[in-house]
């Protein structure tokens, strides 16, 4: 029972966090890969919104997540805090955006404060998976937009109205061939009556359709 | 020139007996273009020059990046104006504003009062109005390049084109090509025409909105048998005429139109079909062109879109009221804009 919670002492990120970390290969080592990481969570700070390769985004974003949620935990008047927020932006004025912009940003939010969101790739290329790692709440249009389902949205209105053009067309077609066969088999009979003595080859051959025609 | 041509219109109106058609033979389809550009520039300037001293109003702009309050020059700054106090983004996006939530502005019509604001992309959540003005512009440019694709030699007098209607599968314009008895366009013409369209929305051009009297009205289409013949009805109905000016075209729209030519993206026009019953005497040789497009951003698979031009290319009937006489054509206008609202 005298256990410490230890979500109180370590802040509980709200992303999944792999059990061992990447190496990031690099001819400095450990040290090279530290510093392409405060980089990169530089780099997002920054600009709220990076295309990266796959490994370096998703080991940046833990190390982001944990920056702005201890920023949100302790506040600018924590020292240890503020040597963390040091550390991982390089830029200094970025320490000011951290605790004046995106705490209030992320203060009251649910979710995780960063989107990892795969980026396309060209077909039939062996180049490494790119992504967009970026800040949510950014001033960027939306990256997601699943509006291209709304039936309001021009393109839709205009296929929407081809759909229902084809189906009245379509069966106004089956109902003029419905018509026309028992038409036809009346024209048939009518003919037969009339055709009989010439010829009983030609007739069987002939569609129910070409002799409304023919008889029209 | 453009001097000599004014002057030559005010001889000719002061002239009760001798009225436009000695002008309109005068006049080439280019030079009356240019005319009516020239006109619509001098009318623009006086209205500016008219607004006197300069007042403010606040705009409460609602939207991303956040909400916030804009102060602007009544009367001369325009929702594009504002826009450009925030992205590049706003600016290319925006087709029309939405003034205080209810009213649907021009990007290119200065504010009059103190309003909230709203940009509306084609995307957004209930895309009616700016469905509608796509459409509306779309006729609008297709009566220009109709103006500038033909020789010459043909002379190009549009008539009019009616209220949008998406679900119809086509937007349209009704011209009247005097010297063309039977024309049916190869397939050649009609890349040509398309090819035409896409050279004018490629010249990125913004739509200038106007008012202006009748007399003013009937000066600019002096040429134009048909139109001069719809402006009085129209300036019965609203007071005054609304003209729009892309680049040097300029033609009657009740408006309102999106923002710029370059928001229109994929177009094809895939039919023209000549009209038979028009009861308007006046009107030698009708056709009606028809196209299909899609605005700038619309990704759309080739077949879904050769799906819309087939249908395109079927005659767009819905219409066929408006060959009635001019104040049924304006009556059961009134009555579709009330059906809409």
């Amino acid at each position: 029972m005298n256990q410490a919670d230890v979500s109180k002492l370590v802040s509980k990120l709200r992303i999944k966090v792999r059990p061992n970390h990447r190496n990031l290969k690099n001819p400095k080592g450990p040290e090279g890969r530290l510093d392409k990481l405060r980089k990169t969570v530089t780099g997002l700070v920054k600009y709220e919104r990076i295309e990266l390769n796959v490994n370096r985004a998703d080991e940046a974003r833990q190390y982001a997540e944990r920056l702005i949620s201890e920023a949100i935990r302790h506040g600018d008047c924590h020292k240890p805090t503020m040597d963390v927020a040091n550390y991982w932006l390089l830029e200094k004025e970025l320490i000011h955006k951290l605790f004046k912009v995106l705490v209030p940003r992320f203060e009251n939010s649910k979710l995780s404060y960063t989107r990892l969101i795969n980026a396309p790739r060209a077909q039939n290329t062996r180049n490494s998976e790119k992504v967009v790692l970026e800040l949510r709440d950014n001033p960027y249009p939306d990256l997601m937009s699943k509006q291209s389902q709304d039936k309001y949205l021009i393109q839709n209105v205009l296929l929407d109205a081809a759909k229902l053009d084809y189906r009245r067309a379509k069966y106004a077609e089956v109902a003029q061939k419905m018509g026309k066969a028992s038409n036809g088999k009346l024209n048939d009979e009518v003919k037969e009556a009339r055709n009989s003595k010439e010829s009983m080859s030609i007739k069987e051959t002939k569609d129910p359709i070409e002799n409304k025609t023919s008889g029209i | 020139m453009k001097l000599n041509i004014t002057r030559l219109t005010k001889n000719i109106t002061q002239n009760y007996y001798i009225k436009a058609p000695v002008l309109s033979r005068c006049l080439s389809t280019q030079e009356a273009i240019e005319r009516r550009h020239h006109l619509f520039t001098l009318e623009k300037k006086r209205q500016m020059e008219s607004v006197g001293r300069i007042e403010k109003i606040e705009v409460r702009y609602k939207g991303v990046p956040k909400d916030c309050t804009l102060v602007m020059n009544k009367d001369i700054s325009t929702p594009f104006d504002c826009a450009r106090h925030f992205t590049e983004w706003h600016m290319n996006t925006s087709a029309l504003a939405l003034l205080d939530g209810t009213v649907y502005w021009d990007m290119h019509r200065p504010l009059t009062e103190s309003c909230t604001l709203e940009f509306q992309t084609f995307s957004v959540h209930d895309p009616l109005h700016v469905n509608l003005a796509f459409w509306r512009t779309c006729s609008l440019v297709l009566g220009a390049c109709a103006s500038v694709a033909f020789k010459d030699t043909v002379p190009v007098v549009l008539h009019s084109f009616p209220h949008p209607n998406v679900r119809s599968g086509s937007f349209t314009y009704d011209i009247d090509l005097p010297s063309l008895h039977d024309w049916k366009p190869t397939e050649q013409e009609l890349i040509t025409l398309s090819a035409e369209y896409v050279k004018i929305i490629r010249q990125n051009l913004p739509l200038e909105r106007l008012e202006v009297g009748e007399a003013l009205a009937k000066e600019m289409f002096i040429d134009n048998p048909h139109k001069s013949k719809q402006i009085p009805d129209i300036a019965r109905n609203h007071g005054s005429v609304t003209v729009y000016r892309m680049g040097t075209h300029v033609d009657i729209s009740k408006g309102p139109l999106i923002g710029n030519t370059s928001q229109i993206g994929r177009v094809a026009i895939p039919a023209v079909h000549k009209i038979d019953n028009v009861t308007d005497e006046d009107v030698t040789h009708l056709y009606r062109f028809q196209g299909v497009a899609l605005p700038t951003g619309v990704r759309l698979n080739h077949f879904a879109f050769s799906v819309l031009i087939d249908r395109a290319k079927k005659f767009n009937k819905s219409q066929r009221i408006r060959f009635k006489t001019s104040t049924d054509v304006s009556k059961s206008e009134e009555e579709r804009v009330k059906m809409n609202a």
